[in-house]
């Protein structure tokens, strides 16, 4: 025992009160490891939410986007009132697609925010083997970009990825889709495009990307194969898929692009606004409750220190009589808290990671999921210690201050 | 014998506000010289616990001027008070007031380790002496809650020695304890001023207390008879 007098007391009136410390030190353990685990299994939520959701949903999408409703043209361009008789009109064929994509692309990869690039040509078409048929989406893609992209090659369940970009020939069907047409591996599959062409593929590959609407209705083919389809030409480009370094700033990349891009540049945000939300609600949750309990814990402290200081109001104004001063007073209430604080923090960042494992153990088989997610973030750990320190250090103070102002002489006379 | 007076109070006036305004000390002037053991008695209500805390300093709502050992103490500031209590004044409480969490050997030390001007090893040194003197080597290492009354009594006078004071103040040292126990600290008071550089005021009851000291101040209403 080689500390100052003022830690030594503290240190004592501690060690003292074994009971009542480890009650103290409980309060603050178990709100810093609610804290922890409270913000580590949303987090694990939000991050197996977005790896579902941007398993097929790029950060960043520009495509040519009609204007929607074509029926009245005849306002547009003549004064109100003008009759015109027209039966049966007829608008000529829009442009379709992103003109000038090498241009584009080219651009985009200059950007310092955008990571990956991808182009795709995007139909509709219907899936027929034999009698049966289905409407879905054929993606031609550039195969390498897609994967960098999408991360595609991890959702083949027969095949390999790379093979698409070697057989235009070749065509990658959704695992529902194949179920629903009784394709194998190496069957034909017929496709018809709403212009009336019709070509036979091999299915060379079957994927699984866990979203049902997906897995029902998709198919890919090369980006070269499609155009050939299509007979179109080779910068025939329907959507451009552009990931961000970090996709909470796609928002940012948006705001870059729309100015300049003259088609319609659109973040994953804006187009799936429940998925922010849905997101940006869980982090409230875990922060109210984990506060909730931190505040909790904090009011334990104070009970407990007030308590103490009550049993202890006749030491501390003999130890003031004997030389201490108000600060020396305030300083030993102080440091029990500080040290409640501290105690309570270690153990309870341990026993939040503890029950993150645990529950990170916990089997859940939905969406491609094994077990519940988590994540072990460092920042979650450092901030749940801090508040910790801060609520024990606030639950302190105000008993200590009281403590300090004590007036011995009123306490030693009775 | 140094003749300046260790302690001088003049003209303290002091009022209690609760439950009205009472004027408990009455223009109280006297000194106090270095080396007297000096006793002050009154009835129940006269004022000679509330001059004892006014003199201890720690008690500052007063009117008049309070010097010891030269130095002016009115009007100083609370940390400043309690430095100087740390440095120049030992207490002797009625109830021996120890901190029952500690030993016996650490309730002496606490006020050396505060005080910061020894090194540890020799504040134990220390503490065991003045133990030894009072008879108590032996309790050193139990807790202080676990002494007798008489015991702990010594205890507190051995705490109120250990930065070496130039004043002790009791009050009511005796009052508490049993006629044996009594005559046990008179004895030990009775030593500590013999020894030479240390002056004694102690408020108390006890006759034969104050008929043994070297000088008695009687209040009365607030007033210093003579």
């Amino acid at each position: 025992m080689k500390l100052p007098i003022n830690y030594q007391i503290a240190a004592t009136y501690l060690t003292s009160k074994v009971k009542q410390t480890i009650v103290a030190v409980l309060g603050v353990t178990f709100g810093i490891s609610m804290y922890v685990f409270m913000n580590s299994f949303m987090s694990g939520v939000n991050e197996a939410q977005n790896r579902l959701a941007f398993s097929t949903l790029a950060h960043v999408r520009i495509y040519n986007d009609r204007p929607a409703d074509r029926s009245d043209i005849v306002s547009h361009v003549f004064p109100t009132g003008t009759i015109a008789n027209i039966r049966n009109g007829k608008v000529i064929k829009y442009t379709d697609g992103i003109k000038n994509s090498r241009e584009i692309i080219r651009y985009l990869k200059t950007q310092p925010l955008v990571s990956v690039v991808t182009p795709e040509v995007n139909i509709s078409v219907f899936f027929k083997n034999a009698g049966n048929k289905v409407n879905g989406t054929l993606s031609g893609v550039d195969v390498s970009g897609e994967d960098r992209l999408f991360n595609s090659a991890a959702f083949m369940m027969q095949g390999s990825w790379k093979e698409l970009a070697y057989r235009p020939d070749g065509i990658f069907v959704g695992i529902e889709l194949a179920k629903s047409l009784s394709l194998k591996i190496n069957d034909n599959l017929n496709i018809l495009t709403a212009d009336g062409v019709s070509h036979t593929y091999k299915v060379i590959g079957i994927f699984q990307t866990n979203l049902s609407s997906v897995d029902k209705a998709k198919a890919y083919l090369s980006i070269a194969a499609t155009r050939q389809l299509l007979a179109e030409n080779q910068d025939y480009v329907t959507d451009i898929q552009i990931n961000v370094v970090d996709f909470k700033k796609a928002n940012q990349l948006v705001n870059i692009l729309a100015p300049v891009i003259p088609y319609k540049v659109e973040s994953w945000s804006m187009a799936n606004q429940q998925l922010q939300a849905g997101s940006n609600l869980r982090d409230v949750i875990a922060v109210a409750v984990s506060l909730t309990i931190l505040i909790v814990a904090g009011f334990g402290i104070y009970n407990i220190m007030n308590m103490t200081i009550n049993e202890k109001i006749r030491e501390i104004a003999i130890l003031k009589a004997m030389g201490f001063a108000g600060k020396d007073i305030r300083k030993i209430f102080l440091t029990m808290g500080v040290v409640i604080g501290l105690i309570g923090g270690f153990v309870g960042m341990g026993l939040g990671f503890i029950v993150s494992d645990l529950v990170n153990h916990v089997p859940f088989n939905v969406a491609g999921l094994a077990t519940l997610p988590m994540s072990y973030d460092p920042e979650d750990y450092i901030l749940a210690f801090s508040f910790g320190l801060i609520t024990t250090f606030v639950a302190g103070y105000f008993p200590s201050r009281k403590a300090s102002k004590i007036d011995p002489v009123n306490i030693i006379r009775g | 014998m140094n003749t300046t007076p260790i302690l001088t109070a003049s003209n303290l006036v002091k009022y209690f506000y609760e439950p009205e305004k009472f004027q408990v000390l009455k223009d109280i002037s006297f000194e106090v010289r270095r080396g007297e053991f000096l006793a002050l008695v009154g009835k129940s209500g006269s004022g000679k616990s509330t001059l004892l805390y006014v003199l201890s300093t720690m008690d500052t709502e007063y009117e008049g001027n309070l010097a010891i050992n030269g130095n002016a103490l009115t009007g100083q500031s609370q940390n400043a008070l309690a430095a100087f209590r740390n440095q120049h004044i030992g207490f002797v409480f009625q109830f021996h007031y120890l901190l029952p969490e500690f030993t016996v050997l650490e309730n002496v030390m606490i006020p050396a380790l505060k005080m910061r001007r020894l090194s540890r090893q020799e504040i134990e040194t220390k503490a065991y002496g003045h133990l030894s003197t009072l008879g108590l080597q032996d309790q050193a290492l139990k807790l202080a809650s676990k002494l007798s009354g008489g015991q702990q009594q010594r205890v507190a006078i051995a705490r109120a020695l250990i930065n070496d004071p130039s004043i002790i103040m009791g009050d009511e040292p005796t009052g508490n304890l049993d006629s044996k126990n009594s005559q046990l600290v008179f004895d030990i008071f009775r030593d500590i001023v013999s020894a030479g550089h240390q002056t004694i005021i102690a408020v108390t009851h006890d006759e034969d207390f104050a008929a043994n000291c070297d000088r008695v101040l009687e209040l009365s209403d607030g007033h210093l008879l003579k």
